[in-house]
């Protein structure tokens, strides 16, 4: 079986010059289909630049990293965009929300631009356990903080990535709804069958992982 | 589409201000137009009815009406032309004998009843008897009236209103059609001698193959308006002011849509990152301008035409649709232009930047 997301000696370098940091340390990492992934560590240790690269939101400086087998080595701006399209998910700490569309229509600007998302009654059911199915007319100025951000975690799961990404996904809720979020994110990778890394501070949710990942200075090293 | 429409159906307040700027400028441009057609026509109409190919004057008159004198012997060298109409012009102050303060500087023309460049009779009758004169209808609201006798600055013979014709300015004065033989009596000539003619009117299919004796000049009909005291200054004074107008408002428009987009640029960063390409983003920003454009520029359209019912017959303004869609045309063509300013912006936003890693 294929690795959903691998790194191949891929590490990151930001600045030129002498004057220059190392976020991530050359890294060999794999993922495969229904693993659930935390990654922890202190801040500044590299866990965003990790999950951006891995996002292919930016490219690794050496080395490689594969989605579903295809390197992003050598991709344009263009078919990066249509990989994190197609294939992957972004829960971010900022809400992702376009602030003028009603929470409806921003899964219909899904619809618009991806095909093959879940189908009304998948989308039913996410809609129902997030507790937004009653928000659905209203806009994202409208909605609390954890609102805004189960809406967020509904978009993200909304297309069925191949690979789930989430930086801090339960930061703004309250430890019962961060505790639902965490078994629901359990329950959709089991059920779609895709890979979802999660970054997180809040060691209570150990438990729900497959594997724990600790970031430290910009080296991944798995805990258990 | 989806993007920009529902952006516009949440915020309209903001939508709406933008586009009541551009249909004022929108208005302003159109009304301009509309101000260069009618002093244009003021200056131009009687000659465009003629549907002449071409103007045969003196060599030595500069392609001026008045100074240009032809004899009998002249006009009859003429060859090779489809139609010929001698044409004598004077210019006048006419003033009613029943209101003397009814003055009104006229451009006379003597013409042939039976010429193709003889008025058409709207009101009344053709010129016949010697002193009846055909008036332009603009002359109907000055208080003229047909019967009404009429004096001449130049003369101490008065003439006679027996008809009126449409359509009928030259060098923004209402014309006087009359018989050559009362032209001679105005000026105060003998009515024996040969009628004294300024210029030949020419249709003709092919104006190159005109002869014409050396002392004459075969002038172009647009050439000959062209020449016009004052035509061509009024003319290019006015599109140049359409034209600063248009590329102002396009600074404008580009400025404004620039602001739009750089205000919501960490929210295309967001779509971005999810995958969205720029080209669905851009799309999106376009289809925004025109909206906002095209209803600006068709709100501008009908506030014109409004505006146009309503304008009194003396202000000089006349609108002509075809050129009110041409810069309708390249209003919505410059905006989107400007578009095309923020659509590189969005190019250039980081997706990484904007989710704040
Ligand atoms: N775009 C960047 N330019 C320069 N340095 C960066 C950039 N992104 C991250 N870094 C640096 O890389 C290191 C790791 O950052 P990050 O991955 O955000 O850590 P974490 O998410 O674990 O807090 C930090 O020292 C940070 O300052
Ligand atoms: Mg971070």
């Amino acid at each position: 079986m294929m690795p959903t997301l691998q790194f191949i000696d891929a590490s990151k370098t930001f600045g030129d010059g002498h004057n220059t940091i190392k976020a991530l340390k050359p890294t060999t990492f794999s993922a495969n289909e229904g693993e659930l992934i935390a990654i922890i560590g202190p801040s500044g240790s590299g866990k965003s630049t990790f999950l951006t690269i891995a996002g292919g939101l930016q490219t690794a400086s050496e080395g490689d990293v594969l989605i579903n087998g295809r390197s992003l080595k050598n991709m344009r701006e263009k078919e990066l965009a249509q990989v994190r399209l197609q294939d992957i998910g972004f829960i971010l700490q900022a809400s992702n929300l376009v602030p003028f569309l009603t929470v409806d229509k921003q899964f219909s600007l899904l619809d618009r631009v991806k095909q093959h998302n879940m189908s009304p009654e998948e989308r039913t059911h996410l809609f129902q356990t997030l507790g937004i199915e009653h928000l659905l007319q209203q806009l994202p100025n409208d909605l609390s903080g954890g609102e805004r951000q189960r809406v967020a975690i509904a978009k993200a799961l909304y297309t069925k990535p191949a690979i789930l990404l989430a930086d801090e996904p339960t930061a703004s809720l309250d430890s019962d709804r961060a505790f639902e979020v965490m078994s629901l994110l359990q329950k959709q990778t089991k059920l779609q069958n895709n890979t979802t890394i999660v970054v997180t501070h809040d060691t209570r949710l150990i438990p729900y992982f497959d594997k724990v990942f600790k970031m430290t200075d910009g080296v991944l090293k798995q805990e258990n | 589409m989806f993007l920009a429409w529902n952006e516009i159906k949440q915020n309209k307040l903001r939508f709406i201000l933008i586009s009541s700027v551009l249909l004022l400028i929108a208005y302003l441009v159109f009304f301009l137009s509309g101000l260069v057609n009618g002093l244009a026509n003021m200056n131009r109409e009687a000659v465009d009815k003629w549907q002449a190919d071409a103007i045969i004057l003196t060599d030595e008159s500069d392609k001026s009406l008045p100074q240009s004198i032809l004899s009998t012997d002249d006009v009859s060298q003429v060859k090779n032309a489809n139609h010929l109409a001698p044409i004598a012009q004077i210019n006048a102050i006419a003033s009613r004998v029943s209101d003397e303060d009814t003055r009104q500087g006229v451009a006379i023309f003597a013409v042939q009843p039976d010429d193709f460049i003889a008025p058409n009779i709207t009101d009344g009758h053709m010129f016949g008897r010697k002193g009846d004169v055909v008036a332009a209808d603009y002359l109907k609201s000055e208080g003229f009236k047909v019967g009404d006798k009429v004096k001449l600055s130049s003369s101490d013979k008065y003439v006679t209103i027996v008809g009126f014709t449409d359509h009928a300015r030259f060098n923004a004065a209402p014309v006087l059609y009359t018989s050559f033989e009362t032209m001679q009596q105005i000026k105060g000539l003998p009515i024996e001698s040969d009628p004294l003619v300024n210029a030949v009117v020419v249709q003709s299919e092919n104006i190159s193959t005109i002869k014409v004796p050396t002392s004459l000049e075969v002038v172009e009909t647009e050439t000959f308006i062209e020449k016009l005291p004052g035509y061509a200054a009024q003319n290019i004074t006015l599109t140049l002011m359409i034209a600063f107008l248009i590329v102002i408002s396009s600074v404008i428009i580009a400025i404004f849509l620039y602001v739009l987009t750089v205000q919501k640029a960490s929210m295309f960063g967001v779509l971005k990152a999810q995958g969205i390409s720029n080209a669905y983003l851009a799309r999106s920003v376009v289809a925004q301008t025109f909206i906002l454009t095209v209803v600006g520029v068709a709100l501008g359209f009908a506030l014109t035409w409004l505006t146009g019912a309503f304008l009194p017959y003396k202000v000089p303004v006349q609108f002509d649709i075809l050129s009110m869609l041409i810069y309708a045309l390249i209003f919505i063509i410059v905006a989107i232009l400007g578009a095309v300013f923020s659509v590189l912006s969005i190019f250039k936003i980081d997706p990484l930047k904007a989710i704040g890693g």
